[in-house]
């Protein structure tokens, strides 16, 4: 009622909490890649047509229809978009060699001390600068430093012991 | 991040709105139907013999019908413009109105003598004519209703429209008694059934494309 009477702190407020509920809404009926996009169709929407909202009525009844015409709306185009089979000897990249690396490193990285372990994840996997890393550890950034310098020599040393190159 | 430009963007294009008002849209579209009608009385369509028509019992029947289910189909349609509005249940109510309008039909009718009988009664060139003229006269109200859709928030693509060209249909209908030479209930219910037929075929595949939002 407040967006229809132009209270734009009310409204920024409402479409906040409208949004959190669409994404969670579409998080479970449509592909990742979608959700943001159709629940910013809906927002649109809600704002296009919000005269035909009855403050008499609730809410939330109001927001899932729009938001459930508008997921049928999607799944309809989705239907009707163009589809092609993929060919059989479709070329692409062959990622085993990348998969066996990471299965090999988590093996190895879990006989590490977690201290260690921990930071080399989030420094040389995940790339984190020391400084997050620290944050995100609660140590010192010196610590950290010497948790994977100590850890990178350990992890070589296991590596040679179970005959993967360096 | 996105959604929340977007939040932003639409919080500052925020301006008060009128609330949509159901009573509003039907006097809208109450407002079109008069308005034709007096038009059609004002360049002299409706029967030279209306005052003894009157009196007889097939006018009744289809005046009172085709009002009947122009007012309710109307009515539900411009409900159906509210988002949350289930039309399922108020099509089934409206298609029992017509059914038990058509059964009516056939008792003043009266039982057919024979297939030749028949086709004579339905008399198809004149049939065809009053098809067509019910189809122009359901213009003016399918346009309103079209519009008023096109600004509310109708969420069943499917139902709704078949709603308006009901409605839209039977005002066409209504509006064609007037000038309808035919009494027969065969005939009408027949003739004027295509014409319906047709209009709510046209606002259930046009209508979709117009009004989706």
């Amino acid at each position: 009622m407040a967006a229809q009477t132009g209270d734009a702190a009310a409204y920024r407020r409402l479409l906040t909490e409208a949004s959190s509920w669409l994404k969670s809404y579409y998080s479970r009926r449509l592909p990742p890649s979608m959700v943001d996009d159709v629940a910013q169709e809906v927002l649109l929407s809600l704002h296009t047509k919000r005269h035909t909202y009855d403050p008499a009525k609730p809410f939330g009844p109001w927001l899932a229809a729009i938001a459930r015409y508008k997921w049928i709306d999607r799944l309809r185009a989705m239907r009707d978009s163009a589809t092609d089979e993929l060919p059989e000897d479709l070329p692409a990249r062959d990622h085993a060699e990348a998969v066996q690396s990471a299965h090999v490193l988590e093996a190895l990285l879990a006989r590490l001390k977690p201290a260690q372990a921990n930071a080399i994840r989030l420094v040389k996997i995940e790339g984190l600068s020391i400084k997050e890393a620290a944050q995100r550890l609660d140590q010192t950034i010196s610590l950290v430093k010497v948790n994977i310098h100590r850890g990178l020599r350990e992890l070589s040393s296991l590596a040679q012991e179970e005959g993967y190159e360096a | 991040m996105r959604l929340d430009s977007l939040i932003e963007q639409l919080t500052e294009d925020l301006a008060p709105v009128r609330p949509r008002r159901l009573w509003l849209d039907g006097a809208i579209v109450a407002l079109i139907a008069a308005v034709e009608l007096a038009l059609l009385f004002a360049i002299g369509f409706a029967r030279l013999d209306m005052h003894r028509m009157m009196t007889q019992p097939t006018m009744s029947w289809r005046l009172g019908s085709f009002s009947l289910i122009s007012v309710v189909s109307g009515w539900l349609a411009i409900r159906s413009f509210d988002p949350t509005y289930s039309v399922r249940g108020a099509l089934r109510w409206l298609l029992l109105i017509i059914a038990i309008c058509a059964v009516c039909g056939m008792f003043l009718s009266g039982a057919p003598a024979g297939v030749v009988s028949i086709i004579s009664r339905l008399d198809w060139r004149s049939g065809v004519d009053c098809a067509s003229k019910i189809v122009l006269l359901s213009v003016p109200p399918l346009v309103g209703l079209a519009l008023l859709g096109r600004r509310g928030a109708p969420t069943d693509m499917r139902r709704t429209p078949l709603l308006v060209g009901v409605s839209a249909a039977a005002w066409g209908a209504f509006a064609f008694v007037f000038s309808c030479p035919f009494n027969d209930p065969l005939y009408i219910v027949v003739w004027y059934g295509i014409g319906c037929g047709l209009v709510t075929l046209v606002s259930r595949f046009v209508l979709p494309r117009f009004a989706r939002w």
